[in-house]
């Protein structure tokens, strides 16, 4: 494999998750458009990356929606001191 | 400063993707329901410390991942961080480009990835380790940046970058699996 396509593939996440600036996307946009198999693996890896965003959505059953009302009705006592985003930093 | 008094309805649009995202995460309904339960509870106790006009919806999923994380830590006595092997890029693109017979169209590989069914890649999300599969349901199934998603997890921008990039190869090495064993890719 060529230098060229293994830097571009190297950056194929940031690229299609648009996590790089201009002048480093320019560049692999650029390799793209010279190199075709470089291009369908991206393509291939949007798909992929499409294909479980709509896979992994679940319908949600209206009875769960409606549960889920009368448990925040039922438990609606506010507490000011709690922090709801603390705790779980050790990841 | 948000109001309680209007909780519900500002958070009522969110509820149906939390409920999905707690379901990838437990992996099982009635965990994800009770998962989901708690979390929204810790949100309306905690309402108002959101400060209206910034992002709401980040703001819920990082008190969902805490209270699956918390909850499930417990319950697995805190799993070592699991260690993936490194495998090279466009892993699931060039093993279905190596299998395909014959002269392969241009498409072969797309083509090939039309063959899998939601439960294979539910499956596949699902096996993944938590440390894995927590950015990869963020990134790819909620849409999360890389920044968010280190704000969601508490964890550094350029750890979910690994987390996530190595969690996605993982992902295609169990789909790849799949596919051999049913013969994807080779028939086209």
């Amino acid at each position: 494999m060529k230098s060229d396509c293994r830097k571009a593939q190297a950056k194929v996440y940031l690229y299609l998750d648009s996590e790089m600036g201009f002048y480093r996307r320019w560049r692999v946009r650029r390799h793209l458009r010279l190199c075709p198999p470089c291009a369908d693996g991206f393509s291939f890896e949007s798909k992929l990356q499409q294909k479980v965003r709509e896979d992994c959505v679940e319908d949600v059953p209206e009875e769960l929606l409606d549960r889920v009302k009368v448990f925040l009705r039922d438990n609606g006592p506010t507490n000011p001191s709690a922090d709801p985003t603390a705790g779980g930093s050790d990841v | 400063m948000a109001d309680q008094a209007t909780f519900e309805s500002d958070v009522a649009e969110f509820i149906p993707q939390l409920y999905s995202a707690a379901l990838r995460m437990t992996r099982n309904p009635a965990d994800a329901e009770d998962v989901l339960q708690e979390a929204l509870l810790k949100a309306f106790r905690g309402y108002h410390t959101f400060k209206t006009g910034t992002n709401l919806r980040a703001w819920l999923y990082r008190i969902l991942t805490n209270t699956f994380i918390n909850k499930y830590r417990q319950k697995s006595r805190r799993p070592a961080e699991v260690e993936l092997g490194e495998l090279e890029d466009l892993y699931l693109f060039k093993r279905l480009g190596e299998s395909a017979t014959g002269g392969a169209s241009r498409s072969a590989e797309e083509e090939a990835l039309d063959q899998f069914v939601d439960s294979d890649i539910k499956a596949a999300v699902e096996a993944l380790p938590e440390n894995f599969r927590l950015p990869v349901l963020l990134a790819d199934v909620e849409g999360f940046s890389y920044k968010e998603i280190a704000e969601i997890m508490d964890v550094p921008i350029g750890t979910v970058m690994s987390r996530l990039h190595r969690g996605r190869k993982q992902l295609q090495r169990a789909l790849w699996q799949v596919a051999e064993e049913r013969g994807i890719g080779t028939s086209s």
